[in-house]
Order: C-alpha cells, then sequence, then structure tokens
C-alpha cells in the first residue's frame, strides 16, 4: 500500500498531533457558532438585558460591582416589596453575579475599559462556547470513537433547546448553570471511572459553584445518588464508586451549605434525603464488602440479610419520625409538584400560574431538538451495548430528564444535554460505520465489541462492515443532508423564536420594513423622569423586577414570589371594586399603580389575560372576598364586552385597562383586539385614580393614586361634583361606601 | 292602649314560643332519620327542612347522582359528601350549635331544581338559621358552586368558615383497613414469590433487552408528549366538523391523545431505522442483502422523517423547512 501524503499526515506520531490540532481547531469553531448564533438580538435591536428575571440579575450585578462584595452579601434591599423589604443578600444564588462581577474586575485589570451591562450581556453565549467544550469531554468518556465528542459540541452549540435561555441578553442564571451542570457530570463520571479522589474533589467543587448559581441543583442532588444506587443495585460495587461517591458527597455538602440562601437544607429537606441516604447505605455495602473477606459464605448471607432488615426498619422509622417531628422538612412544593402533577394547581396557584411551568406538548420538543429527538432513543438504546457504569448514567438520566421535560417546559433545558450526548453516540456510529472509505469493519468502532451472551440481541453476530460503496454514498449523503436541515432549523429557530427580548416588541410595517413598538421603556423611562424618587409602584409581580431595573423606583411585589400574601394583596386590590382597593392602596403607600394593556395593538400577553391568576391567588388568601367565579358569566365565559359580569366590571383592573378606550374610536365602536370583543358603549369611571401616563400604543398605562379629598368628601361625590352633577343630599347616601381610612 | 300592646306584645311571643317547641322537634325528628350519613330529601321534605322558623343551620346539596344524568362531579363528590356528614354528625359540637346535612337528588326533587332555577348540579346551599342563639338577620342561603373536582377537606373548611366561630369537629377519614390489608398481603406475596421465583425470575430482571424495551417505551412516552394528555386530560380523538375524524390538533401547544401515539410511532420507527443501520446492517454477511437492507432502512428514514416535518408544519404553519416525498 503506497503512503499518499494524507497518510503521513495522520498516521504515527504526527498524525496525533495532527489530529490534536484538527480536534482544537474543530472546538474552537464549534465555539465560534455558538456564540455567534446568538447575537441575533444584539444585531436586530441593541444590547439590552432581556425579559424579567434578567433584569434582577443585571440590577444585583450592578449592585456588587459598585459596593463591593462584602456589602453584597449583606444585601437588604428595600426598594421591593415595600413594605416589608427583602434580604436580598441571603435570599439569591450569588454565582451569576459574582462571576460577571469577576470577569469585570479582570478586565479592568486589564485595562480593558468594558461596561458592566455589556459583560451581562455577553456573558451568556461567553459561557454556550465552553458548554459546547465540556459537553465535547462528557461525550468523550462515553465512548472510543473521536467523532461522537465533536458531534456532541456541536449539536450543543446550536440546539435550540439551550438557545432558548442563553441568547445574548438573557442573563438568567441558566447562563452559566447549564455549562455547571454539563461539567459537574463530566467530572463526576471521570471520578466514577477512575476511582480518584482528585476528579470527586473537583466534581465537588463545580458542584458547589452550581448551587451559588441555579436552584436546579437538585436535579445533580438527586441524579448522582441514584445513579450510584443503581450501580449498588446491579451487584457493580467497587471501590472506586465507595471513594468518588464520599468524596463528592462531603466536600459538595460542606460547599453548598456556604451559600446563605442554601444553608441547612442539605441536612433538614427532604430533597436532599436521597443523596444521604446513599451515603449510609454506600458505607454499608462498603463494611459488607470488607466483612465478606472474613467470614465464611453462608454466615456472610445470613449477617447480611439480617442487617439489611434492620438498617431498612430503623431508616424508615427514623425518617418518619423526623418529618413528622419537623426536623425534617417535607419536599418543596416546587419539587413536589413534578411528581404529583395536580398538587400545584390546587395548592400552590402561583406556581402553576407561570407559563414556563406548563407541561410540554410534543411539537415544543421536536422545536427545540430537531432530528436529535428520534436520534435520542437509538443513542439510549446503543449505551445498552457496554453498559458500563458510564452508560448507566447516561441511561437513568435520560429517563428521568424526559419525564421532567414532559411536566415542566422549562425542564427542557435539562433534557438537552443529554439528548446531545445520546444522538452523538447514535449519529457517530453510523458515520464510523458507513464513511470509512475501505471495505471491512471499520477497526475504530470495533474496538468495543462485546460477544457475551448477555448482551443485546443486536450485537450478537460479527461486525463485517459496509461492502458496498453505493451504501456508503447513499446513507453519508443523506446523514449530511439531516445535519443540514439541523442546522437550517436551529438558525431559523433561533432566529424567529429565542432572539426577541421582550422588552422591546418588533413589528412588520405594510411595507415588509420592521417597526419597534418600544413602549415598555418609553413608560419606565417616564417614571424614571417624572415622579419622586421614593415614589412606589405598584403593578403584577411579572413586571416588578423591570420597575426596579429600568424605572428605578420601588415596587410592592416582584417577580421573587417569596411572600404569597402581599402579591394576594395586590391581587385582591386590583380585583376589587374601587372602593374595597383605594383603602389597600392607601395602607401601602402606593403612589402609582400600572397595568399592561394590550387592546389597541393586539398584545396578548396583557394583564386581562393574566388577570383571572391575580383572582385565584387573591382567592386563595381571601376566599369571601374574591371569587373566581364572579368574573365568569352565567355560561361561564371570561367577557370583557356587554355581557361582562358586574364584579368584572368594577374590578380596578378593568376599570385602569379600559378607562378613556373608547374616546380612540367613533361612538360605540370601540374594539379589544385581543379578546377580539366590542366593549360597552359607555366606558367605565375611575374616581379614584387619575391617569398619569399612557404609552404610544397603550401597552402601559400608568395611574396616580389620588391623595384624600380636601373637602374631606368621597372621591365618588368629588369626580359628581366636578362633573357638575348636582350634589345628593347627604342624608340620602346608602351603601357601606366607607372611603376614609384615617 | 296597654292591652293592645300587651296583645301585640303577646301575639308575638306565642308563634315564637310555639315555633321554637317545634323547631327543637323538627332538628330532632330529621336527626334520628339519619344518625350519621346525610339525609335524603324529597321536594316536600326539601319545603319543610329549609321553611321558616328553624333554630339549626342545614346544609343541603342539590345533586344529580344518578347514572342516567351523566354528572360526573356529582358522582365522585358522593362519597366525599357522606364523609363530612358522617365526621360532624359523630364528632362532638360545640353548645347549641345544630348542624343538618341532607343531599336532594334531581330525581326526587325536579321540582326544588325548577323553582330555584338551577341549570346545574352540583350546588351546595347552606340555611342559616332565622330564630335562636345563632340567628342571622339575612336569611337568605349561602351557595356554593362547583367550578371543578374538589376534596371533603376544600368544602369543609368553606362550611366552617359560615358557622359561628367555635371549635369544629375535624374531617376524619376513616383508615381503610381493607387496602392497608391488602397492601400489606401483597407485599408479601411479592416477596415469597420473589424468593421462590428468583432462580427463573433473576435472569429476566437481568436481561438487558427488557430494562432496554423499558427505558425506550418510556422515553419515546415522555418525549411524544404524554405527560401533557395526562395534565391536561385531552380528548382522544375530536371529529372535523365534517363527519370524519381529525387526528392533528391545530395550534402549537395543543394536541390529542391518539396524536401524541402517532408521534411516539412516528419517533419510535426512526428510532429502530437509526438502530438497525448502525448496529445491524455491517452485521449482514452477504453482500446483496446488506445493499437491500441499506436501502429500505435509508428510505423508511427519509420516508417518515419527511412524514414528521410534514405534521410538524400542519402544527406551525409558518416552518419553512421540509424533505422531498411530503
Amino acid at each position: 500500500m503506497a503512503e499518499s501524503p494524507l497518510d503521513v499526515l495522520l498516521k504515527g506520531n504526527s498524525g496525533r498531533t495532527t489530529r490534536g490540532l484538527l480536534r482544537f481547531i474543530i472546538l474552537a469553531t464549534i465555539a465560534a457558532a455558538a456564540v455567534s448564533s446568538r447575537l441575533f438580538s444584539v444585531i436586530r435591536f441593541e444590547s439590552i438585558i432581556h425579559e424579567f428575571d434578567p433584569w434582577f440579575n443585571f440590577r444585583a450585578t450592578k449592585y456588587l460591582v459598585q459596593h463591593g462584595f462584602e456589602s453584597f452579601w449583606d444585601w437588604f434591599d428595600d426598594r421591593t416589596w415595600h413594605p416589608l423589604g427583602r434580604v436580598t443578600g441571603g435570599t439569591l444564588y450569588p454565582g451569576l453575579m459574582v462571576t460577571s462581577g469577576v470577569i469585570y474586575h479582570v478586565l479592568r485589570f486589564l485595562t480593558i475599559p468594558v461596561d458592566i451591562r455589556n459583560i451581562c450581556v455577553l456573558l451568556a453565549p461567553g459561557f454556550s462556547g465552553l458548554t459546547a467544550l465540556a459537553m465535547y469531554f462528557l461525550t468523550c468518556e462515553m465512548t472510543t470513537s473521536p467523532s461522537a465528542g465533536l458531534l456532541a459540541a456541536a449539536f450543543m452549540g446550536i440546539v435550540p433547546g439551550y438557545i432558548s435561555r442563553s441568547v445574548a441578553g438573557s442573563y438568567d442564571n441558566e447562563a452559566i448553570a447549564i455549562f455547571l451542570l454539563v461539567f459537574t457530570f463530566f467530572l463526576w463520571i471521570k471520578a466514577v471511572k477512575n476511582g480518584s479522589i482528585m476528579w470527586g474533589a473537583l466534581a465537588a467543587l463545580f458542584y458547589g459553584y452550581m448551587v451559588s448559581a441555579w436552584g436546579g441543583y437538585v436535579f445533580i442532588t438527586n441524579l448522582i445518588p441514584l445513579h450510584v444506587f443503581v450501580l449498588l443495585c446491579m451487584g457493580r460495587y467497587s471501590s472506586r464508586i465507595y471513594i468518588s461517591y464520599t468524596t463528592w458527597y462531603a466536600l459538595g455538602t460542606l460547599a453548598s451549605m456556604q451559600i446563605p440562601f442554601v444553608g441547612f437544607l442539605p441536612i433538614r429537606n427532604s430533597d436532599h434525603m436521597s443523596a444521604l441516604g446513599v451515603f449510609g447505605l454506600i458505607q454499608l455495602v462498603a463494611f459488607a464488602d470488607f466483612v465478606r473477606g472474613f467470614i465464611p459464605g453462608k454466615h456472610f448471607q445470613r449477617l447480611l440479610t439480617t442487617m439489611i432488615i434492620v438498617v431498612f426498619g430503623v431508616a424508615f422509622v427514623g425518617l418518619v419520625v423526623l418529618t413528622v417531628s419537623g426536623v425534617i422538612a417535607p419536599w418543596s412544593g416546587r419539587f413536589y409538584s413534578l411528581w404529583d402533577t395536580g398538587y400545584a394547581k390546587i395548592h400552590i396557584p402561583i406556581i402553576a400560574s407561570v407559563s414556563e411551568h406548563q407541561p410540554t406538548a410534543w411539537p415544543a420538543f421536536f422545536f427545540d431538538l430537531n432530528f436529535l429527538i428520534w436520534l435520542f432513543p437509538a443513542g439510549v438504546y446503543m449505551c445498552f451495548r457496554d453498559l458500563k457504569d458510564e452508560h448507566v448514567f447516561v441511561i437513568i438520566y435520560s429517563v428521568l430528564a424526559s419525564y421532567f421535560a414532559g411536566v415542566m417546559v422549562r425542564l427542557m433545558l435539562t433534557l438537552t444535554p443529554i439528548v446531545c450526548v445520546a444522538a452523538a453516540l447514535a449519529l457517530s456510529t453510523i458515520l464510523d460505520t458507513y464513511v470509512f472509505a475501505t471495505n471491512g469493519p471499520n477497526p475504530r468502532a470495533k474496538a468495543n465489541e462485546d460477544t457475551s451472551s448477555e448482551g443485546l440481541r443486536s450485537a450478537r453476530k460479527p461486525d463485517v462492515g459496509i461492502t458496498s460503496y453505493f451504501s456508503k454514498t447513499v446513507m453519508t449523503s443523506s446523514v449530511v443532508v439531516y445535519l443540514l436541515l439541523f442546522v437550517a432549523h436551529c438558525t431559523w429557530v433561533t432566529s424567529n423564536a429565542y432572539s426577541s427580548p421582550s422588552v422591546v416588541l418588533a413589528s412588520r410595517m405594510p411595507d415588509g420594513s420592521q417597526h419597534i413598538i418600544d413602549d415598555y421603556r418609553e413608560a419606565y423611562y417616564w417614571l424614571r423622569q417624572n415622579t419622586a424618587h421614593n415614589a412606589k409602584i405598584m403593578s403584577w409581580w411579572d413586571y416588578g423586577y423591570q420597575i426596579g431595573g429600568m424605572a428605578d423606583r420601588p415596587t410592592l411585589v416582584d417577580n421573587n414570589t417569596w411572600n404569597n400574601t402581599h402579591i394576594a394583596t395586590v391581587g385582591k386590590a386590583m380585583s376589587s371594586r374601587e372602593e374595597v382597593s383605594y383603602p389597600i392602596l392607601r395602607q401601602h403607600d402606593v403612589d402609582y399603580v400600572l397595568v399592561v394593556f394590550g387592546g389597541l395593538l393586539g398584545y396578548s400577553g396583557d394583564d386581562i389575560n393574566k388577570f383571572l391568576w391575580m383572582v385565584r391567588i387573591a382567592e386563595g388568601i381571601w376566599p369571601d372576598e374574591v371569587k373566581e367565579r364572579d368574573f365568569f358569566t352565567a355560561r361561564g365565559e371570561y367577557r370583557v364586552d356587554d355581557g361582562a359580569t358586574p364584579t368584572m366590571r368594577n374590578s380596578l383592573m378593568y376599570k385602569m385597562s379600559y378607562h378613556n378606550f373608547n374616546s380612540m374610536f367613533q361612538p360605540g365602536q370601540a374594539v379589544d383586539r385581543v379578546r377580539g370583543s366590542r366593549l360597552p358603549a359607555e366606558g367605565p369611571q375611575l374616581s379614584t385614580l387619575e391617569e398619569a401616563f399612557t404609552s404610544e400604543n397603550w401597552i402601559i398605562r400608568i395611574y396616580k393614586v389620588k391623595d384624600l379629598d380636601n373637602l374631606g368628601r368621597d372621591h365618588n361625590t368629588a369626580v359628581a361634583f366636578d362633573k357638575g352633577n348636582k350634589r345628593k343630599r347627604a342624608t340620602k347616601r346608602k351603601g357601606p361606601r366607607v372611603l376614609r381610612t384615617e | 292602649m296597654k292591652l293592645f300592646n300587651f296583645l301585640v306584645s303577646f301575639l308575638c311571643i306565642i308563634p315564637n314560643a310555639f315555633c321554637a317547641a317545634a323547631d327543637s322537634n323538627k332538628f330532632e325528628r330529621y336527626r334520628s332519620l339519619s344518625r350519621s350519613a346525610p339525609i335524603e330529601l324529597t321536594d316536600s321534605s326539601y319545603e319543610d327542612i329549609t321553611s321558616k322558623p328553624r333554630d339549626y343551620h342545614v346544609a343541603v346539596l342539590l345533586t344529580a347522582a344518578d347514572a342516567r344524568y351523566g354528572c360526573i362531579l356529582c358522582r365522585e363528590f358522593q362519597p366525599e359528601w357522606e364523609l363530612i356528614a358522617r365526621s360532624w354528625n359523630k364528632g362532638s359540637k360545640p353548645d347549641g350549635l345544630q348542624m343538618l346535612f341532607a343531599t336532594l337528588d334531581f330525581s326526587d326533587g325536579k321540582g326544588t331544581f325548577q323553582k330555584l332555577m338551577l341549570q346545574t348540579a352540583p350546588v351546595l346551599l347552606v340555611f342559616p338559621p332565622t330564630v335562636g342563639p345563632f340567628a342571622k338577620v339575612d336569611d337568605t342561603p349561602l351557595r356554593f358552586d362547583f367550578s371543578g373536582p374538589i376534596s371533603a377537606d376544600q368544602l369543609y373548611t368553606w362550611i366552617n368558615r359560615h358557622l359561628p366561630e367555635g371549635p369544629k369537629p375535624p374531617l376524619v377519614r376513616p383508615i381503610n383497613y381493607m387496602r392497608l390489608i391488602s397492601a400489606v398481603t401483597i407485599l408479601m406475596g411479592a416477596v415469597t414469590l420473589f424468593t421462590v421465583l428468583s432462580p427463573y425470575v433473576l435472569p429476566i430482571i437481568r436481561n438487558r433487552n427488557l430494562w432496554a424495551a423499558f427505558s425506550l417505551i418510556a422515553i419515546l412516552l415522555f418525549t411524544s408528549g404524554h405527560m401533557f394528555n395526562h395534565i391536561r386530560k385531552v380528548p382522544y380523538v375530536a371529529g372535523d366538523g365534517r363527519g370524519g375524524i381529525s387526528y392533528f390538533a391545530g395550534g402549537f401547544s395543543n394536541q390529542f391523545g391518539m396524536e401524541t401515539q402517532i408521534v411516539a410511532a412516528i419517533y419510535a420507527v426512526l428510532s429502530f431505522a437509526t438502530i438497525a443501520l448502525a448496529m445491524k446492517v455491517p452485521r449482514i454477511a452477504d453482500n446483496k442483502a446488506q445493499q437491500v437492507a441499506v436501502i429500505i432502512w435509508g428510505s423508511v428514514l427519509l420516508g417518515m422523517y419527511s412524514f414528521l416535518l410534514n405534521v410538524f408544519k400542519t402544527k406551525n404553519g409558518g416552518y419553512p423547512f421540509f424533505l422531498p416525498p411530503f
């Protein structure tokens, strides 16, 4: 066989370096692709923070950079949750802010002047490049095929399921958490394979970082023990597992307890009990393994059986006693609602009300994963061929994460990494088989043959390879087509679905040009410019972080939904009559009320559509005063037109939304474009609030809460007097209209 | 004048005294009808039990439990209602607080349903007493509308909130001994069975193919949106309005039960084709057969994927991509 120049390059010692270089270049290209595909929003709009939660993270980062780490740790924020305030430093996951703070200071040290906002905007794309790298390492641990890791990295770089949470500007915990998740799993696999304390300690270190970054760390906390437990059940106990697990658990738990928000949860919360239980179990198994060396088999069997029964009994009773006595907290609501899917709807409406906690319909899976979704089961099947310890991990992760992703849309994010691993395993097997140019089996793909009778049914016969070039051409070209289609799909999805900042809305003019709807920033800037620095703004909790971040005004409730009662108070004020709401507004020092209204533009994410959740949450606390049933007509319809119920038409939310809306139209022609219904000829009358600001497209409407009347009248009378109506006799006044609160 | 006053007061006292006596009789009478379960009412007894004056609370559940009315909610709630009544009647009550629980079924009380203009069932009415220490000025009954399935605890808290202050008997769910015993028996049976059969069962449990099948089925089930069906309780299929069946629901976040099964089947075929191409085909020794297998599986892959893209396009109107056949 004559040596071609290519052979010289790819074989032997120089070949290894060449391949290494190639691999490095490919990975760098993948990282570049991952970063650049996330920049749509910056190019189309501007370098801006997106959505809701990122605004808080941004605000906290600014605080950290300004005041330093010490005072960030002790930060008490009196500009949210008025009048309660929030112990912000102790109730957040600081990993994200500290990361960008460190980057900021490093760049400063290198004399690169860069705005903290740009670091925040570009943090998520930057970390997605690292995630692709971590993915390469993780997948390389699963197989001997060198192409699988690169494929997995490429998939991870551009798959929409991950892009959805990591485009430029979505400065959220998930931005760095997915990298940490994948990297922790890589370190864990490494630790299990080598049985090394170093890898175990590194896994614990990154686990600690993960705990500081995202509440989803509980997934790791439960998945690793489950992996160990399954391995023990399969009779695969070894000192490697013992060393890696005990190292990880001891150091990881200590690390996680350093975060104030987590504190003593790892030893008191049921979410974390499986890790502790498995820790205990593995000690016993190790002890049994140790004893087996000294005692004859028959005695050992008896001893083992007795020990298992005694230990399980004691552990079970202990757990029950501790739970009943309250030392161990029961499952946290969010976690519990994953198992009992009806739980949240009945007991915690505030969790059920968030759109990303809804179950996932199948199109969402295909939308986020494209053809990976059907390569995924094939890859999992291939894991059963070798079934080494790390393959067991892939299988457990796959089944568990598919379940979670099916229950909650947002957990698609935890499913995506393992889908990329499994799909890369499947596709690389195909590529290794069909791309190999000469006849006969591919020597590299053949490396892990398992001919034992225990193996999979489909892998029993010997591998002879693909013999005809026609077959190879057909398969290779079709795989290339599928891959190209995948890239096109990902780009299309990213560009169309995931690159909108949602603070700025884009629409198309009739001539095809882009029109920017910038009502949110217009209104927030109005607040910043025209109201007192300490003016309290009441709005539904969705907009709390944005008001805090963009308008820099104190709010009553925000997206950190730690106090359900306070949120319900706002819900009650919004859904009650003015006579009931006004005292609530006065008691909470509210100066302005902000509502989002999409009726003019047809913007469906407005407050009237969210209104039922406000009612439900308020009803949870005041079931006698707010009733969801009253907002539905006798036929069970939710209406805003002539057929709306009196409760609906008298609610503060309805009045604020449709105040003066009639004046935009011909008399009797007012149409709500979201609900598609014609409004009553006469609009609602507001007496305790006055309109202060309405944005260009009426998306945001701000109302000022009137002060008490100078003449001591109630507001109804005052408004009637201003309109020129004759004042009714005081004696004729009836009804329980008590407006004065002092 | 004095005489007049006297007459008036006399006239007032007599019926009151008389009624109060009658009332306690009425309460005892109804109480004796049913010691623990809710009282079964008819049109006439409904009139009687709710007639003024009354010195007791009465909670009437207007329901339609009979199978021919097809009220699933009514039938589901019936045992919960009986649980509430039993807990109240057996528990210790605060002094003087008298309460009756009654049920009026539609088949016995059509007249009442018509009179109250009830369109839906079940409805709960709670009548406060008109005389006695807990009498209320406003004697209109409180009404509870069922908007969905509800547990006894929730309804019981609602009732308690509208009763006067004071301790109330707690809701006691009877321990289901039958279930406990059967659970223990089944568990012991399983352990015994396992010990006896372990030589035969263990190879099956340790069978890799079986576990692979389980895992794949679970993954396919979850990724095709089964949990959505389970949580949202979507219909299995729906008509398309022209007498046919529409297999695919319109809209991106809607789906039918059958639709998810079709999608799961598509995924399964695609995965199986991938597995066959990657693992089975390279193990076919005969050249011709291998070539044919590659062509067959390759075209299955292409056809199915194309069909999947086509289905997805119907769900998501603006989707621009497709593959040839479909």
